[in-house]
């Protein structure tokens, strides 16, 4: 069998933030999830009247300055704003310092769908309105996808990598993925990483006019489902090899497992039939750990309660599960598809989870639909083994991504990964 | 790094499509080819000097099904793609040669500004008609991973796809990525590159910044006393990337190799700023990229800059390469031909790496005297935020 990665090393979560339509940090965000609480409110920001739909996972209550310096706010979109002050969660969480070591051997990968979407919307709108010449400045130089981890990068004194891994839905499963990369293969030993989104006219128009968005609730794998409904925020993370963590006496919050990823190479926004590249991210994420599927306690699925994505989502998880009935759950029931954020989002629950055992709820689960046979946790939390948990995302682009977290020390030395 | 052969490449600009065109352009070199712009209204923007793919039509390679809802920046991606694997002889007439099979093959590539026309696009139709006349078929290009996603379709690439966003570096980047893949063995073969698409966005930004290089101004790239400023080009290039073995394997022996990757971050002292060209990133970002390729300055035969005739850009590029080599360097100017193309940048460099470590001997260079054989060709790329990426290319 090859090996997925060479490198003989552990890869820990030892910090997580949370900017979302739940709350701020993972214990507040997890906490509103295992109440199943509900982040979709009325659109703000924008006239939703033409659209059709008017629901959304908005982040209202987000004020930049309570986290970004001034001279941050001042240069930062809403996104990288969403970055920093994740980050800032993050890092503070972990405990970490990065001024001793100046910083050269910390990365920051980030995921995005859009980035600052709402700057170019704006820029565009000045320009339409008024000519080009009055389009301010400001605006023009804050727009770029390459400057999340900018902004990051100076926030939180790294001076490694700085990267954007635009992957769409998959997003936050992919800045994960190549950050463990990173310092399994020694090229940094500490990554800043995660995935941010917010909601532009454009994207919440075209999720509308593609006829993928549900009026008011998200059902996933319901059989009354009626779609997405679109979300924002974002997930950060500092991931650290096991040697650093040890070194300056960290507490790590979970394992970070292999990860798989492929592409369907089937429809630009349709995922493949047979989920033939979904299929290949799961497998690679658990052969890699050095795992079977039984090893697999819970399964925070993408789950978007569109049709096409839930019944092929549910034919994947039990062809690689059989007959065994593994907890399934989609927390998009409860903050909406927060796009590129998502996986980042559903990542910081999956970390919860491995910690405290929780899993979190299916809300607005009404009726098992017989193409989606899976064991739903259906509107209620539940306390079940929590060892190792899959957390699965799908993407336009065909793109298919899955990440394993774990309990420290419950991946088998001999995984593929830590060869 | 794990060596990785450089066996096809795949290359659109003005008047090129395909390596020989692409050879013969680094060759001549003309710099007559700048010309106002033709894709938005020129009026506007007097004394503009961009080079557009103006006769660049997808359809001789593609064929004219299934382009009509794919954008600019997806077709330099799919000519690029498929021109590209024709060129390492992994597909022939658009089917892979056995044993090879789009399971073990993968993409990723950079694009700095990808999706900007389409979600302006899309984004006037809402603001000027109404969001119900977004057309649905065009929304998945807002995304900007969807230009690979396409690619994938077409050329069959099932194992990876991946879309690198780094400004300028991000094509450079994109190699550490597919060594990642290539090492991690998720892929036999991975596809990389870069492309941006011309739009009036980029000029504006550039504009705003007095970085640009209009008619009657001098553009000359590493020039710092004379250069005036950037001009804007536009393309794709795309290079297939395989492991040595893999390559050796099937009978590629003599290809330029990869072995060298490097990158570094420096943030700007001003808390104030947003723009930052730092020749210390990119000193560092050399010199990991040495250490990474186990060699010294001294093995290191000519540089492919990066610099585009915006003199701060250029400056901090010649400060980086006087800081880390003791000696002038020889300096090969591939933004001289083909402009400033953002996340392509950096894939034009590495084709004209991988030609001239092959013994292609560009026209556009300066500083040090070109040497009569070139073993180790260094890659640059300065991006305009701190960050910095350098690759190395040696012949076997």
């Amino acid at each position: 069998m090859r090996p997925l990665i060479h490198m003989a090393n552990r890869v820990f979560v030892t910090g997580v933030g949370v900017v979302s339509s739940l709350g701020y940090g993972r214990e507040a965000f997890q906490r509103a999830l295992l109440e199943g609480r509900s982040g979709i409110s009325k659109v703000s920001g924008f006239d939703t009247s033409a659209i059709g739909r008017e629901f959304a996972g908005q982040v209202h209550d987000f004020r930049a300055r309570d986290w970004l310096t001034a001279a941050e706010a001042r240069r930062a979109g809403r996104c990288s704003a969403f970055c920093i002050a994740g980050a800032r969660m993050a890092i503070k969480d972990a405990g970490l310092d990065l001024q001793p070591s100046g910083g050269e051997r910390t990365a920051v990968v980030l995921g995005t769908t859009m980035g600052e979407v709402a700057l170019i919307e704006q820029l565009d709108r000045q320009w339409v309105a008024s000519g080009a010449n009055s389009v301010s400045d400001m605006d023009v130089s804050r727009y770029g996808t390459t400057l999340l981890p900018i902004h990051v990068a100076r926030a939180v004194g790294a001076r490694g990598m700085v990267l954007t891994l635009p992957a769409a839905c998959a997003a936050g499963n992919y800045a994960l993925g190549f950050a463990s990369d990173l310092i399994r293969r020694g090229r940094a030993d500490v990554v800043i990483t995660g995935a941010a989104e917010i909601i532009g006219h454009v994207q919440y128009s075209g999720f509308a006019r593609l006829g993928a968005m549900a009026p008011e609730h998200c059902q996933p794998f319901d059989l009354e489902r009626q779609g997405l409904i679109v979300g924002e925020g974002a997930g950060i993370f500092v991931l650290e090899s096991e040697a650093h963590a040890v070194r300056r006496g960290a507490t790590p919050l979970a394992e970070l497992g292999a990860y798989g990823i492929a592409c369907d190479a089937y429809h630009i926004t349709r995922p493949h039939p047979e989920g033939e590249g979904t299929l290949h991210a799961l497998r690679e994420a658990i052969r890699g750990s050095g795992l079977s599927p039984n090893d697999v306690d819970f399964v925070n699925a993408h789950g978007t309660a569109t049709k096409a994505n839930d019944v092929v989502e549910a034919r994947t998880l039990n062809e690689i599960f059989g007959t065994r009935r593994v907890p399934v759950s989609s927390i998009k029931s409860m903050i909406g598809h927060c796009m590129g954020a998502s996986s980042a989002l559903e990542a910081a629950s999956c970390i919860e989870t491995v910690r405290t055992g929780w899993l979190p709820p299916t809300m607005h689960f009404t009726q098992r639909d017989p193409e989606c046979d899976l064991e739903i946790v259906a509107n209620v939390a539940r306390q079940a083994a929590h060892d190792v948990v899959l957390n699965n995302s799908l993407a336009f682009g065909g793109y298919d991504a899955a990440v394993i977290f774990a309990t420290p020390g419950k991946i088998p030395a001999e995984a593929p990964m830590l060869r | 790094m794990t060596p990785l052969a450089i066996t096809g490449m795949g290359a659109v600009t003005q008047g090129v499509s395909g390596r020989a065109a692409l050879e013969s352009l680094l060759r001549v070199c003309s710099v007559g080819a700048f010309a106002p712009p033709s894709l938005f209204d020129a009026a506007s923007w007097p004394g503009l000097r961009v080079l557009e793919a103006t006769d660049f039509d997808a359809t001789r390679v593609l064929g004219d099904k299934g382009l009509r809802n794919i954008d600019r920046l997806t077709r330099f991606f799919l000519v690029a793609a498929r021109q590209c694997l024709e060129d390492s002889g992994l597909k022939s007439s658009g089917t892979w040669t056995t044993p090879m099979s789009g399971s073990r093959a993968g993409v990723c590539a950079s694009t700095a500004y990808g999706s900007l026309e389409s979600m302006v696009e899309l984004h006037r139709v809402a603001l000027l008609e109404s969001p119900r006349y977004l057309n649905p078929a065009k929304f998945p290009n807002t995304v900007i991973n969807a230009a690979l996603g396409y690619v994938s379709i077409w050329e069959d690439l099932r194992a990876i796809n991946a879309t690198v966003c780094n400004g300028n570096c991000g094509a450079l980047d994109a190699v550490l990525l597919a060594e990642t893949f290539l090492a991690g063995e998720r892929a036999d073969v991975v596809v990389v590159g870069g492309a941006e698409a011309m739009h009036e966005g980029l000029c504006l930004a550039f504009h705003r910044l007095d970085a640009m290089s209009g008619e009657s101004d001098v553009f000359a790239p590493s020039d710092l006393a004379r250069s005036r400023g950037m001009r804007l080009g536009e393309g794709a290039v795309m290079l297939t990337l395989e492991r040595e073995d893999h390559a050796i394997a099937r009978g590629k022996t003599s290809c330029a190799v990869v072995t060298g990757f490097g990158t570094a971050f420096e943030p700007p002292v001003s808390e104030a700023i947003l723009v930052h060209l730092s020749a210390e990133a990119l000193a560092r970002a050399i010199r990991s990229s040495l250490s990474d390729a186990s060699l010294t300055p001294a093995d290191i035969d000519v540089v492919i800059s990066s610099a585009n005739g915006y003199a701060p850009y250029d400056r901090a590029e010649s400060e980086a390469i006087s800081s880390v080599f003791e000696r002038s360097m020889p300096l090969a100017l591939a933004k001289r031909v083909v402009g400033e193309t953002l996340g392509a940048g950096g894939a034009f460099g590495l084709a004209m790496a991988a030609m001239v470590v092959e013994g292609v001997r560009p026209e556009a260079v300066a500083g040090a005297l070109w040497p009569s054989q070139v073993r180790r060709a260094l890659v640059l790329s300065t991006g305009f935020y701190g960050n910095a990426t350098a690759v190395i290319v040696e012949s076997r």
